[in-house]
Order: structure tokens, then C-alpha cells, then sequence
């Protein structure tokens, strides 16, 4: 299935992208979507933090992401 | 209320928002862009928001302020953008019947937002741009 994907603050930047369609196996998972990203972007791999938000939350890492879901990507917010 | 806007922020017309015949005060929070960080000197910085979650953290945020402390009202603004040092970043407003409560809901407010409302700061020196790091979770 597709998931949208997007991506904030400096993670835009590691990607070069606002957002993106990715193709994944039915029935992902928070957690193996955000290795997925990983494995995608060096980057963000290295990073210590990566958070996910889907459809606006913080979910549990278990939380399997349907294909309507909007999944976003950023490092910890820093605003303030 | 809560806002997430480019343009600066009426604090006058907030103040008078949250007032209430039955509030005895209003404290508020002020953030501003600091000419410095880290021991570089900052010329502007950026911020950046993923604004539709923005929103729903902050509506959640200020539910749980009210709900926590018993306060009457709370107002968080929080600006995006190109901005100055000295610019107005977010304004946070609290009426209470009383000021401990006021104090105690305005603090949990500014400290939840640094937590988990969808924000990014990008300052930029002299030695270049930078992404201010946010703080680490659990």
C-alpha cells in the first residue's frame, strides 16, 4: 500500500523533500515504518531522535499505520 | 484561543480575551528571539510548524491547564516565520481567581509546548544556520 509521507524542520532538509508517497507492506507498524525511513536517509538514521506522528500524535510504536493515514517525520520540536 | 500565525501578536487584545469579571489576575509568558545562544550571536532566526498538529497539541495542551489548575482561561499565540532579535515568538496569557494557580497553568503551558508541539527554530550566526536542538524524550 502507499502512505504519505511528510517531513519537518531539519529533516526536510536531510531529505530534500516536504513529502513523499512510499510504498510499504500492508499492516506496518510505527516503529518498522520509522526504520524504513531510516534505512532510506542516512541522515536521519544518524540521528538519536527520530519522531512520528500519525495523523497528528504521538502513537506507541506498535500502532499500525493504514493507508489513509498522514505520517509525519521530524526531529524533537524546539519551539518556544 | 490558540493561534499559529506569521503576523505579530496583539498581546493587548489577548490580555483583554482571557480577562473575566471573575479572574483576579492574568500572568503571562513573552518568548522573544534572544541575540545569542550557545555563545554564538544570532542574527535572525526562522520557525518553522507543522501546523495542523500544532493546533491540536496546543487545543490539548490548554485543555489540560485548565482542567489541572482550575484557571479560568489560557491564550497561547505562537508565530512562524522570518523574525528579528527582539521579535515576539509566543505569548502565553492566563486568567485565574487567583495568582498561584495563574503562575503554576502558565508554566505548565510553556513547558508542555517545548515538549510536544510541532515547532522548529532555525537560527541564523555568523558561522552559519542552525537548527535548535529540542530536548530529548524518554
Amino acid at each position: 500500500m502507499e502512505i504519505n509521507i511528510r517531513y519537518f524542520g531539519q529533516f526536510r532538509e536531510f531529505t530534500g523533500k516536504r513529502e513523499e508517497t512510499l510504498e510499504v507492506k500492508q499492516g506496518i507498524t510505527v516503529e518498522e515504518m520509522r526504520e524504513y525511513v531510516r534505512g532510506i536517509y542516512p541522515k536521519i538514521a544518524a540521528k538519536e531522535e527520530v519522531l512520528v506522528a500519525v495523523n497528528g500524535n504521538f502513537g506507541p510504536l506498535d500502532q499500525v499505520i493504514e493507508a489513509s493515514d498522514e505520517v509525519a517525520f521530524f526531529p524533537p520540536v524546539s519551539g518556544g | 484561543m490558540i493561534k499559529i500565525q506569521r503576523e505579530d501578536i496583539d498581546i493587548e487584545g489577548i490580555l483583554e480575551s482571557v480577562k473575566s469579571p471573575a479572574s483576579g489576575g492574568v500572568v503571562t509568558f513573552l518568548g522573544t528571539v534572544r541575540d545569542n545562544a550557545k555563545g554564538r550571536s544570532v542574527a535572525k532566526m526562522s520557525i518553522e510548524v507543522y501546523e495542523a498538529m500544532a493546533v491540536t497539541q496546543l487545543e490539548a495542551i490548554r485543555s489540560e491547564a485548565l482542567e489541572k489548575f482550575g484557571v479560568h482561561e489560557a491564550a497561547v499565540i505562537h508565530r512562524y516565520g522570518d523574525l528579528e532579535v527582539g521579535d515576539n515568538i509566543v505569548f502565553i496569557a492566563v486568567a485565574a481567581g487567583h495568582r498561584e494557580e495563574a503562575f503554576k497553568a502558565c508554566k505548565y503551558v510553556i513547558d508542555e509546548l517545548k515538549q510536544r508541539v510541532p515547532i522548529w527554530k532555525k537560527e541564523t550566526t555568523p558561522e552559519g544556520e542552525f537548527w535548535v536542538e529540542g530536548e530529548k524524550h524518554e
